[in-house]
């Protein structure tokens, strides 16, 4: 049985959300144009919004069932739910906002890991109003988790937030993955994030799932990302020198990366941008660069996107082939070196394009 | 200063105070209701709570002396309460008149606290009576004690209706606003100006009040 089971048809203003979803992952990325539903779509599985139609199953407790005439309540739901504005109640401190969560039974015990993992320990007096929007979002998280959800859904503000201040958001949705056992339904603007946090990927447009997959497939895929992807890398800190570390990814690859304050042992995420990576098609690695990274690897598929190519290498190390990665590319390049599937190339990049998005 | 104004003042504030009480349970539960639930007959309701706006207050008053008197409806059931001609009918008149402000005030309050705020509070497992007394009353009550604070200034001035229902009498049901028609009617006109001033006093602090407390912003809006 899966996770979390979705079938809703929920009119909205100018269409009809229509989406059937199986769940199984951990996490559960949402990714879409504004307008797409996306919201819609947590708002009824939070029993916000009431579905024409549909049915709603979390770890085989049913939600809602229009057929068998089941709704519960938003209350008995067992659904955390962190909408876009937060709603983080403006008269109460923070301590008493999280602690809010626990009136549907939450304990001492995870008011306080909520605490540690959002580190709000520092906040707990503050009013909400002098908050930052980042810190409303890690206390509307704290809160929902206090409730002891089955199912977490977040829905990532998208107005007026700048990207590095959206990403703030980002290190504490990884740690709520890694600390909480609790599914995550994940609304997100930013590939990148999705990436990070996410082992499972949907994307909604029209209230219609137009592709479903793994998070580098579908967002690499055509008709998702632009071509300014960013490829995320996920390692252990192996050896940290005087400027930059080296980053063990799994299974065997060894990627320099700037220092940025790791110690070894860290477990820590990258970004990469497709358009930093440069392939050589040269038999022997290249030599005599600045750039410290150049990894074996085969190419595996090569799609159009608008005027560029983005290319999929997957790297490879003696312990086997690592994550894919993807590559921007001109079509000229492409017919140039002659690229195409199962060709063995070498793929280079900078230690510095290499950029921490975050420590887990 | 002249001998009736101080028992006029303490008449005035003690009607008003005790009108206030009256009418204000009602009034903020009726500006709940019309703000946050809907039922059959609610444009009626609204409507009717809203007539003694309009309606002259000597027809209110009227209306609550053919009520209670001892052959009208409630006066025939026993019911009269004793109203007419004394300090309660004074109080009565006034909390009739002040009642439509305070509900229509208090509705404006509820309406101006975010409804996702009271769900997201049903959401995380709070009874409905734990969401009105923890979130949504809290968070309206500035707007409610800006209501509170109307309607008391409502009953500081009622004239009409109070002197149908209690009468004019010194030290008993006599308000500043009874006593400023007395002293005009005897051609106290000097007297009259003084007790004007001293109620626009009176309404100058509670309007005062009520704007500080309407426009006041932040976390204890």
């Amino acid at each position: 049985m899966s996770a979390v089971a979705i079938r809703l048809e929920l009119a909205l203003g100018a269409f009809e959300l229509e989406c059937a979803l199986e769940l199984d992952s951990k996490s559960v990325g949402i990714f879409g144009p504004s307008g797409a539903g996306k919201t819609s779509l947590l708002e009824a599985v939070a029993g916000w919004r009431r579905p024409r139609a549909g049915r709603v199953a979390v770890g085989g407790r049913v939600l809602f069932d229009s057929a068998a005439g089941v709704d519960l309540p938003p209350g008995a739901r067992g659904v955390g739910y962190v909408p876009q504005e937060g709603l983080l109640f403006p008269h109460w401190d923070v301590r008493r906002n999280v602690r809010a969560g626990r009136g549907r039974g939450g304990g001492e015990e995870l008011f306080e890991r909520a605490l540690d993992v959002l580190e709000l320990r520092p906040l707990l007096a503050r009013g909400v109003a002098t908050l930052s929007g980042g810190e409303r979002q890690r206390v509307a998280l704290a809160r929902a988790l206090c409730s002891a959800p089955e199912l977490l859904l977040f829905d990532e503000p998208l107005g007026g937030l700048d990207l590095p201040l959206r990403r703030r958001i980002l290190p504490y949705l990884v740690r709520v993955r890694e600390a909480f056992d609790v599914p995550l339904l994940f609304v997100s603007h930013d590939p990148t994030e999705v990436q990070a946090v996410c082992d499972h990927v949907v994307v909604l447009a029209q209230g219609r799932v137009t592709a479903e997959g793994a998070p580098l497939a579908v967002l690499g895929g055509p008709g998702v990302g632009g071509t300014d992807f960013e490829n995320v890398l996920r390692g252990e800190v192996a050896t940290s020198g005087e400027a930059t570390a080296e980053l063990c990814v799994p299974p065997g690859l060894r990627v320099q990366v700037p220092l940025r304050g790791l110690r070894e042992g860290d477990t820590a995420l990258f970004g990469l941008r497709a358009d930093d990576i440069l392939i050589s098609v040269a038999p022997e690695p290249p030599r005599g660069l600045s750039a410290r990274n150049v990894l074996p690897a085969r190419v595996v598929r090569l799609d159009a996107r608008g005027a560029d190519v983005v290319l999929c290498a997957v790297p490879l190390s003696a312990a086997g082939p690592g994550p894919e990665l993807l590559v921007g590319l001109t079509p000229g390049a492409v017919r140039e070196l002659e690229l195409a599937p199962g060709r063995a190339v070498h793929l280079v990049f900078k230690t510095q394009s290499c950029h921490l998005l975050t420590v887990v | 200063m002249d001998g009736s104004v101080l028992p006029a003042l303490s008449v005035t504030l003690r009607v008003a105070l005790a009108a206030t009480v009256l009418c204000g349970l009602p009034g903020v539960a009726l500006g709940y209701l019309l703000a946050r639930r809907s039922f059959p007959g609610k444009i009626a309701v609204e409507t009717l709570s809203a007539l003694p706006l309009v309606l002259p207050p000597t027809a209110v008053g009227f209306l609550l002396l053919r009520l209670f008197s001892l052959d009208g409806p409630l006066g025939a059931a026993g019911l009269s309460f004793d109203v007419l001609l004394t300090w309660k009918g004074a109080v009565l008149a006034s909390a009739a008149m002040a009642f439509p402000l305070v509900a229509r005030t208090a509705r404006v309050a509820f309406e101006g606290v975010e409804p996702r705020l009271e769900t997201m509070a049903r959401s995380l497992g709070f009874s409905r009576t734990r969401v009105l007394v923890a979130v949504t009353l809290p968070l309206a009550r500035r707007g409610l004690l800006a209501a509170v604070a109307l309607g008391f200034g409502r009953a500081l001035g009622e004239f009409g209706a109070t002197a149908i229902v209690a009468g004019s009498i010194a030290g008993e049901t006599q308000t500043l606003s009874l006593l400023i028609y007395e002293e005009l009617n005897l051609g106290h006109d000097a007297a009259a100006l003084r007790l004007v001033g001293l109620t626009a006093v009176l309404a100058f602090g509670v309007l005062f009040a009520v704007e500080r407390l309407l426009r006041a912003k932040g976390v204890a809006r």
